[in-house]
């Protein structure tokens, strides 16, 4: 579950965020749109705690973010599962190695590593793909890594920022049948896009963002 | 456990992919290193020299003409009961005239043209090792030169100022340029480190985002300007061995001397740069991730 509480966020002189406040129920998937530079990024970076409100109560997954040591954040983040718009993917390390990563953290055993890595990697159809560098796979497979690393440790919460920014439509359609495929699971997951073929008949809840407020809820 | 294996494996592959600026921050430790063990070793050695002499080094004391049995006695009594010294020899004037005969050799008949014996009745005095120092030496002859029936006392205090104060010259300055070397250690490893945290400062992101603590972060940093410290103290104790060896077998073929100087390095001796290279270069790693914000 995620709980915004009049969440205020500037910087500088920029208002991005003012006075926010909604709900994401627990299982839940649903999406934030808006223009570019509205403020998506941002209030998924607050919910992972890679920004500080200035005003109001965050809720991730149960933790009270207000109330969050900076030493216990790694602990946060290991329960919300991130794709990012620039993939973020470790060009030095293969496919198999860069999911593999978001469980060495966890301090999992590498026999388990292992086994959920082969789970993962099937599941978004890139198995084939393990013993090969980032650089050599396309937009599309570079975004289903980043989804199997951000799904392999089974987090609670899942955040997608564009995913689908520099994909066509049919990868975009595979990307976002991934997306409901985790739901399915029990996973809570919060897209953010502004592309609004993706929410569009969906039948799932849009938050649209303008002028840093929440400017109408509706169902895709 | 598992996160130092992953550590420990993210650190040697760093190694090996930045070797050149590795071997570069290598190779400047070990030269620092090798300064200093070079330097300690030759102070070590002008001691051992100032040591061995000084098992040999001997106050003499010369009595007045014509002294007592009774007082030679006492003062042979009186110095026995010096714990500061270790033997205490007497020499009486027909003893040393055969010896200055023996020293002599062919040329003994000088000593026909004395009516009498010139030379004085002395005694030699073994000061205990420690004591050996030009300030004491002084201060002991100046008290023995006051007693009664002693003439003169003789002892090389030329060499002994001159060895001591070297020896000491060499000991002040192997403590500032070890010093300021160890610390240049810890400065070179803190700057490459940091360099490594720059570079691999997207990775760290990342690695942030999902989830990793600051250990996780930081302790690869950590084993690599271990291992960084560690090589570098390797290579200067192979190059301190090297130096050695050319200066004791090659120099002393032509210069004999050096082997008197020079004594061959124990093992132990070569231990002491791996462990000052491994402990600065992890201060200075640890300086460097401490340094970089989270």
């Amino acid at each position: 579950m995620i709980q915004f509480i009049n969440v205020s966020k500037s910087y500088d002189t920029d208002i991005i965020l003012k006075d926010i406040s909604f709900t994401i129920e627990k299982g839940e998937l649903a999406f934030v749109t808006g223009p570019s530079g509205v403020g998506k990024t941002t209030l998924l970076r607050l919910i992972y705690c890679a920004e500080r409100p200035d005003e109001g109560d965050i809720i991730t997954a149960g933790w009270d973010l207000r109330k969050l040591k900076q030493s216990t954040i790694p602990f946060l983040r290991r329960n919300v599962g991130i794709v990012f718009q620039d993939f973020r993917l470790l060009l030095n390390k293969t496919v198999f190695e860069n999911v593999a990563l978001a469980l060495r953290i966890h301090d999992m055993h590498p026999k388990e590593i292992k086994e959920h890595v082969n789970g993962v990697l099937k599941e978004v159809r890139l198995k084939h793909k393990e013993n090969v560098f980032p650089h050599h796979l396309s937009g599309g497979e570079q975004q289903r890594v980043v989804i199997a690393r951000a799904m392999v440790s089974k987090p609670t919460v899942l955040l997608a920022d564009e995913p689908t920014g520099n994909l066509d439509s049919e990868t975009s359609k595979a990307i976002m049948n991934l997306f409901r495929g985790i739901n399915t699971k029990g996973t809570t997951v919060l897209i953010a896009t502004h592309n609004d073929s993706l929410f569009q008949g969906t039948g799932r809840r849009v938050l649209h963002l303008s002028d840093g407020q929440i400017e109408k809820e509706f169902i895709g | 456990m598992r996160i130092f294996i992953y550590s420990l494996e993210t650190a040697l592959r760093s190694l090996w992919h930045e070797k050149w600026i590795n071997l570069l921050t290598i190779m400047s430790i070990s030269i620092g290193l090798l300064i200093v063990s070079t330097f300690i070793s030759i102070t070590n050695n002008l001691d051992s020299v100032l040591k061995r002499w000084a098992k040999d080094f001997g106050l003499i004391v010369y009595l007045n003409e014509g002294l007592s049995r009774e007082t030679e006695d006492t003062l042979k009594d009186f110095f026995e009961h010096d714990s500061d010294f270790t033997a205490v020899t007497y020499i009486s004037k027909d003893q040393a005239l055969q010896e200055l005969r023996l020293a002599l050799g062919k040329e003994r008949s000088v000593l026909d043209e004395f009516d009498s014996n010139p030379l004085p009745s002395s005694f030699e005095l073994t000061l205990k090792r420690e004591l050996l120092n030009p300030a004491f030496v002084e201060r002991k002859a100046s008290e023995i030169k006051h007693l009664n029936g002693v003439e003169d006392i003789q002892y090389g205090e030329k060499w002994l100022s001159s060895l001591s104060t070297l020896a000491n010259v060499m000991k002040v300055s192997a403590i500032f340029l070890g010093g300021a070397i160890f610390i240049a250690i810890a400065f070179i490893t803190y700057s490459t480190i940091k360099i490594f945290f720059y570079r691999r400062k997207d990775e760290i992101e990342t690695l942030k985002l999902l989830g990793a603590t600051r250990s996780f972060v930081r302790l690869p940093f950590l084993l690599e300007g271990l291992f960084i410290g560690i090589i570098a103290g390797v290579a200067s104790s192979l190059g301190l061995f090297g130096v050695y060896s050319i200066i004791i077998k090659k120099i002393s073929e032509f210069l004999p001397a050096v082997n008197i100087i020079m004594t061959p390095l124990p093992i132990k001796a070569y231990f002491p740069a791996p462990l000052a290279g491994a402990f600065m270069s992890f201060i200075g790693s640890l300086i460097a991730v401490g340094k970089i914000k989270y």
